[in-house]
């Protein structure tokens, strides 16, 4: 029985120890590199600390420089305004069909359930030509509208059965004492449900954010310079060779650093939203 | 005669209500709804049509470009790499998954948990673009950062990683399977959570089954549900795949790592043939039509049970 237990400790430990380098490897490479001089980088000592931190290398990243011509300053801004747009509004328009689908079982909402599930991973390939000629039809292709369009329609679904997986576990009594008292279900949901549902409102706000921030497909088919995504300009950094390894780095810290924060802090919220996305509310 | 009337008259304001409700819940998404599926079908369409240039030609053309992939050569590897991506990018995925939930289960160390949980799920968080941009450097046969770390050991690395055409596409599917292995294993927790489960645990370990009888006969038959959810999302999310492809290898050497998207995307936007990346586009949806559907079923028994 002991020495059995002992086994446990060593997988355990070996388990550790392997995952703890497969994981810490990438990023700790990634942040000491990103602060290096370039001929550091070319000595070729990748895992040692820099020598002295190269602040300038994000400065350099985000504002462009001689050896880095895709300043990402614009693209993080425009990815802002895409994004927040896009998580707030399907936060709001999901709330709504969610809570819907939710309280009311008809043979209606069982057909939009099943359009809303097929919709849910839809692969992009399949509607991109037609979402990249109503774009440039309608001019939208050139502000930021036509990538907050492709998104809310892509992404709505997901939104939709997110909250829904939330309001399915949230008790239906007080609803219930609500409607007996003669309150519209409209005002059950903006009084009562959406008040206490905050919590279930950032899970998938943080879903939808980091799902919409780091979309590269759809990004990339609707390019314009104006309203180059964050996503779009690191992979130009990324495919260029001659942008250095450590403003590549500098520029890919800048790229994840709003969800990897989000994660690092909110980071309950974010296992509640992954976990309703595999309706498990 | 007026309480009739009056029932009546509720009657229609109880109708009125639900008219009224119905449509400010539902109206949006039944709105990006009508408008996602007519993209749908309109890709469709696209498909069955005639456009080889920057401009538009829906002529009827049947399934002429179904028949012009299925005559390329390219499409067939593209086939076999999807193939590959779908059968590595989860089984190796879901088996690392449920024995290191499993692992976490019996760890014997406190705090064990919330680290493991932080370690690699983080990756969750990034995007493939970074993710590619950083393995790809990692992957570099001559300045990359495994085989400096090799070389400096004294091991002459016999790796080329990506540049390898016979393999490169697993080294592609290994970044995958590290992104997602996070999310697996949180989602397979979550489902070992039931205190049905945890119950039947318990007898078994009374009855002194061993450990991994226990994980074989008891804990796996029961999260079938959530081995289910959890397959099908990686199911659909590999064969999605495409910006790991892109950044990393851009389909290449040559077209050895080349799947339908990238295929998808040269075609309609590089080569202008708008028809044949359309039906690409539909072969995509169609296969991960079939492989959602025991996914749908199971979310809507349980939504509506």
């Amino acid at each position: 029985m002991k020495s059995r237990s002992n086994t446990l400790k060593l997988l355990v430990i070996v388990v550790l120890i392997v995952l703890t380098c497969a994981y810490l490897l990438p990023i700790y490479v990634m942040i000491t590199n990103s602060l290096k001089t370039l001929p550091e980088i070319q000595q070729r000592t990748y895992l040692a600390f820099p020598q002295q931190a190269q602040l300038k290398n994000y400065t350099d990243a985000l504002f462009g420089s001689r050896d880095f011509l895709i300043p990402m300053a614009k693209p993080i801004v425009n990815s802002s305004i895409i994004t927040g747009v896009v998580t707030l509004l399907a936060c709001f328009f999901g709330g709504l069909g969610g809570y819907y689908l939710s309280r009311v079982k008809t043979t209606f909402t069982r057909v939009i359930f099943v359009l809303v599930g097929i919709a849910l991973y839809l692969p992009y390939q399949a509607v991109i030509i037609p979402l990249t000629t109503i774009t440039a039809k309608t001019g939208l292709i050139n502000s930021h509208f036509g990538l907050i369009l492709c998104y809310l329609i892509i992404n709505m679904p997901l939104a939709s059965v997110l909250m829904g997986t939330f309001f399915l576990s949230f008790p239906h009594e007080l609803e219930e004492s609500a409607e007996v008292d003669g309150a519209s279900k409209i005002q059950i949901f903006f009084r009562i449900v959406v008040p206490v549902s905050l919590p279930a409102y950032a899970s998938v706000a943080i879903i939808i954010f980091t799902q919409v921030w780091n979309e590269f497909f759809i990004a990339l088919t609707l390019i314009t310079p104006k309203t180059q995504t964050v996503q779009v300009a690191m992979a130009m950094t990324q495919g260029s060779t001659i942008s250095p390894y450590n403003l590549q780095m500098a520029a890919s810290l800048l790229t994840v650093g709003v969800p990897l924060l989000c994660f690092l802090f909110l980071g309950r919220y974010f296992i509640r939203g992954v976990l309703a996305g595999a309706l498990k509310g | 005669m007026i309480g009739i009337k009056a029932l009546r008259r509720q009657k229609t304001k109880r109708l009125r209500d639900s008219v009224l409700e119905f449509l400010v819940f539902t109206l949006p998404l039944v709105v990006f709804l009508v408008i996602l599926y007519g993209t749908l079908a309109w890709n469709f369409y696209v498909s069955t049509a005639n456009w080889v240039s920057t401009a538009p030609d829906y002529t009827f053309t049947g399934l002429k470009w179904y028949q012009y992939l299925f005559h390329q050569n390219r499409f067939w590897v593209d086939v076999q790499n999807n193939l590959k991506w779908l059968i590595l990018g989860v089984l190796p995925t879901v088996v690392a998954a449920i024995f290191l939930a499993y692992l976490l289960e019996l760890a014997p160390f406190p705090g064990i948990e919330s680290y493991v949980r932080t370690l690699i799920l983080y990756p969750v968080a990034m995007s493939f673009v970074v993710t590619g941009t950083i393995w790809s450097w990692l992957y570099q046969p001559e300045k990359g950062v495994f085989n400096t770390i090799l070389a400096s050991l004294g091991v002459q690395s016999p790796f080329t990683y990506t540049n390898d055409p016979a393999t490169a596409t697993y080294w592609l599917v290994l970044i995958f399977v590290w992104q997602y292995l996070g999310f697996a294993v949180i989602i397979i927790q979550s489902s070992f959570r039931t205190a049905e489960l945890q119950e039947m645990v318990e007898a078994a370990n009374v009855e002194g089954a061993s450990k991994p009888r226990i994980l074989f006969s008891v804990i796996i038959p029961n999260i079938r549900s959530g081995i289910l959810v959890l397959v099908s999302l990686l199911l659909i999310n590999s064969l999605k795949v495409f910006d790991i492809v892109w950044i990393v290898t851009r389909g290449g050497p040559g077209i050895a790592t080349d799947v339908l998207a990238t295929n998808m995307i040269v075609t309609a936007y590089d080569q202008r043939l708008a028809s044949a990346g359309a039906a690409i586009g539909v072969i995509i949806f169609l296969i991960a039509f079939i492989l959602v559907i025991p996914y749908t079923i199971y979310a809507l028994r349980r939504w509506f049970d």
